[in-house]
């Protein structure tokens, strides 16, 4: 029992699953990555991916094409993204309030939404909400574990580790990602240095919203053509995490999306070991929590509340 | 230079409308506003009238003595989560996982409300002492990984609700049930015991004493910020870290003291949820009771006063939107979504757009004289 556990969890087919759930959390948190590094204390990725969700699903619904659903649910986190925004830096609100409003109003928007265009609650499949189309690549039939792994996915699997790697160099290699780290470390220094800090604050919000919707379009529309209540189910929170533990970093977020992948695709291939599946569905979030102490314990300071919190 | 900022006006301060006051008044009116005007916006798209889903939503909040009940017992948990969340963000602890501890202490009720015999009164107080201490231990694990780590409550705290809640549902769904036999589908321990349950105030509704405990908790969290030394330090802790240090102040002792305290009450929400509201532990029974804490703090701006009555707003909002939902095609969602905007409404910095204001007119007038000067000149 115990091995075969351990056999599964490191076959092929947990690394292809947890390939294809991390893209969610890659997306989201690469977008997360920029608005983060400009400290602005948000919380409510929740909220974004699970009105991308919904809009993803709907645009689908009524047009039939995927594409128009990825973009309606683009649409709904630039303007979910322009009223946080308002709201933040405009209004002086409390970014961590208006973080737990959005979180528990979209639960109750996209609930509501849901119950006006569809009819009801819980969960609605229809084909209607077209998926898109898996890619198959002839090649790689050839050897059956990449097969496993990188066959029958969808495009936005692939275009995840792409944005990736355009997040990396946008933050590390360009100008905008030079400025935009400045604001991060002192928005104060980087006034004075002529940079309309507002502006990059802005604009790394709308990349976050955009990403965000982009990330959350992705679990309607990837084969089961369904949306249910709480969709994205703490996938949001877990991008939080990877921003916060990975300290805005693009690549050791993205590592650190993938890791909580992989505990979320071990919960779905140990299910059927007949294993709780309460005790499994928490691996993702234990694997907050030992990634912390990790963290932690390797920087360990002593006893004390006044140091910098990681 | 400082003897102009010396009030010499004994009547000064004890104006009715000061500034603060002000800007509170229009704080809370032009939320209240903005609220009526969106949630009429948002029932008129489902193609309802908003006067008469108002009125249905007084009607089911106060229109009898049933009705009251119902709202007094959903503020209950309202005021318990409300000064959990004001004890912990006073002192600038960022306990997110209220939700949680929540479960845990609910939990914690339900199965020593059903396993233990114990006479009467002992029975309902030791099931709320456990819960409230399960709360305790629940929030122990963040709070020591921040004193130990230095890694922040946010997270952890976050994490701990997903935890809890799942951690519930596995003790219920696969010890408790197969343990006792039971041939149930859904995730809830039996009912508890009668000498565990809190006495309802108002019959036919599920309104308990519980409401009078979450009372007299938040009078006693008011005393304590405004009477004793132990509540300013507690605040100073929040407000000023480095200066309660230097005056002496035990930190550390202090930083887990708030831990605590928060951590009980939400654990003792969860007590009274179970012992006299549902009488037993059924799985994700909080539809975000926890989160609205939070929420409800913000709202009446970390007082404890204003809280009881911001409760009892959420309360009767809750209730009539339970009676409306059943009166019309409206979903009760839509006043939780009005909910949600009524905090962003309140959290806008109204004191900040006064001055901007203010500052505008100022320099426009300063333009002017300036102007003025020139154009004799």
């Amino acid at each position: 029992m115990f091995w075969d556990v351990l056999k599964t969890s490191v076959s092929a087919i947990t690394f292809a699953s947890a390939l294809r759930l991390s893209c969610p959390l890659v997306i989201g948190s690469m977008g997360g990555c920029f608005n983060e590094k400009t400290s602005t204390g948000n919380l409510a990725y929740e909220c974004f991916m699970l009105t991308g969700c919904f809009f993803a699903a709907f645009g689908s619904f009524i047009s039939g094409s995927p594409l128009v659903g990825s973009l309606i649910a683009i649409l709904s986190g630039l303007a979910l993204g322009g009223i946080y925004g308002l709201l933040v830096y405009h209004l002086n609100c409390n970014a961590m309030i208006v973080s737990v409003a959005y979180n528990n109003g979209a639960w109750a928007m996209t609930t509501l939404l849901m119950v006006i265009t569809w009819g009801v609650r819980g969960n609605y499949t229809d084909p209607a909400i077209v998926s898109y189309k898996t890619i198959n690549l002839e090649f790689l039939k050839q050897f059956p574990v990449l097969d496993t792994l990188f066959n029958n996915a969808i495009a936005m699997v692939y275009l995840s580790y792409v944005i990736a790697v355009i997040a990396m160099i946008v933050m590390y290699k360009t100008p905008f990602g030079l400025r935009l780290r400045g604001v991060g470390m002192n928005p104060t220094a980087a006034q004075s240095a002529g940079i309309n800090v507002r502006k990059y604050r802005w604009l790394c919000l709308l990349i976050m919203g955009s990403m965000m919707g982009l990330a959350g379009s992705y679990l309607p529309l990837s084969g089961s053509s369904m949306f249910t209540e709480k969709m994205t189910d703490g996938r949001g929170f877990l991008c939080l995490t990877a921003i916060l533990v990975g300290k805005a970093d693009p690549f050791r977020t993205m590592l650190l999306a993938m890791l909580f992948a992989y505990s979320t695709a071990l919960t779905l291939v140990l299910s059927s070991y007949g294993l709780p599946s309460q005790i499994l569905t928490m691996l993702p979030y234990l694997m907050v929590l030992i990634v912390l102490l990790v963290v932690g314990v390797k920087k360990y300071k002593g006893i004390d509340i006044s140091n910098e919190v990681i | 230079m400082i003897a102009k900022n010396i009030n010499l006006d004994p009547f000064k301060n004890t104006k009715l409308f000061t500034f603060e006051r002000k800007v509170g008044v229009v704080r809370y009116v032009a939320s209240f506003l903005g609220v009526l005007l969106l949630g009429a916006v948002i029932v008129a798209a489902q193609g309802e009238d908003p006067l008469n889903a108002a009125l249905l939503i007084l009607d089911g909040a106060f229109g009898g003595k049933i009705q009251f009940g119902n709202t007094l017992r959903w503020a209950t948990p309202c005021l318990f989560n409300g000064v959990a969340a004001i004890i912990a963000f006073r002192s600038g602890v960022n306990n997110l996982g209220i939700e949680g501890q929540m479960y845990i202490g609910a939990f914690t009720a339900g199965v020593i409300g059903y396993f233990c015999n114990l006479p009467p009164l002992v029975h309902v107080i030791v099931c709320l002492v456990c819960a409230g201490l399960a709360g305790v231990v629940w929030v122990a694990i963040p709070a020591l990984m921040r004193l130990f780590f230095q890694i922040n409550e946010y997270v952890t705290t976050m994490m701990m609700n997903f935890i809890a809640t799942l951690l519930c549902d596995y003790f219920v769904i696969w010890k408790i049930i197969p343990a006792l036999g039971l041939t149930t589908t859904s995730a809830r321990t039996p009912t508890i015991q009668n000498t565990a349950m809190l006495s309802t105030i108002v019959q036919g509704t599920t309104a308990s004493t519980g409401f009078f405990l979450a009372l007299a908790i938040v009078l006693l969290v008011f005393a304590l910020y405004r009477y004793t030394i132990v509540g300013y330090e507690l605040k100073q802790v929040g407000e000023n870290l480095r200066f309660a240090q230097v005056g002496g102040v035990n930190v550390k002792q202090t930083f887990l003291a708030i831990f605590a305290l928060s951590g009980f009450c939400a654990g003792l929400c969860g007590g009274v949820e179970v012992c006299g509201g549902y009488h037993k532990y059924v799985s994700n029974f909080s539809t975000l009771m926890g989160w609205e804490g939070i929420m409800i703090a913000n709202i009446c701006n970390l007082n404890p006063i204003a809280l009881i009555f911001v409760s009892l707003i959420w309360g009767a909002l809750k209730t009539g939107a339970m009676a409306m939902e059943r009166a019309t095609s409206l979903n009760r969602l839509t006043v939780n979504l009005l909910q949600m905007i009524f905090v962003l409404c309140v959290s806008i910095d109204y004191e900040g757009i006064f001055r901007y204001f203010e500052d505008r007119k100022r320099k426009r007038a300063e333009l002017a004289a300036l102007n003025g000067r020139g154009g004799e000149g």
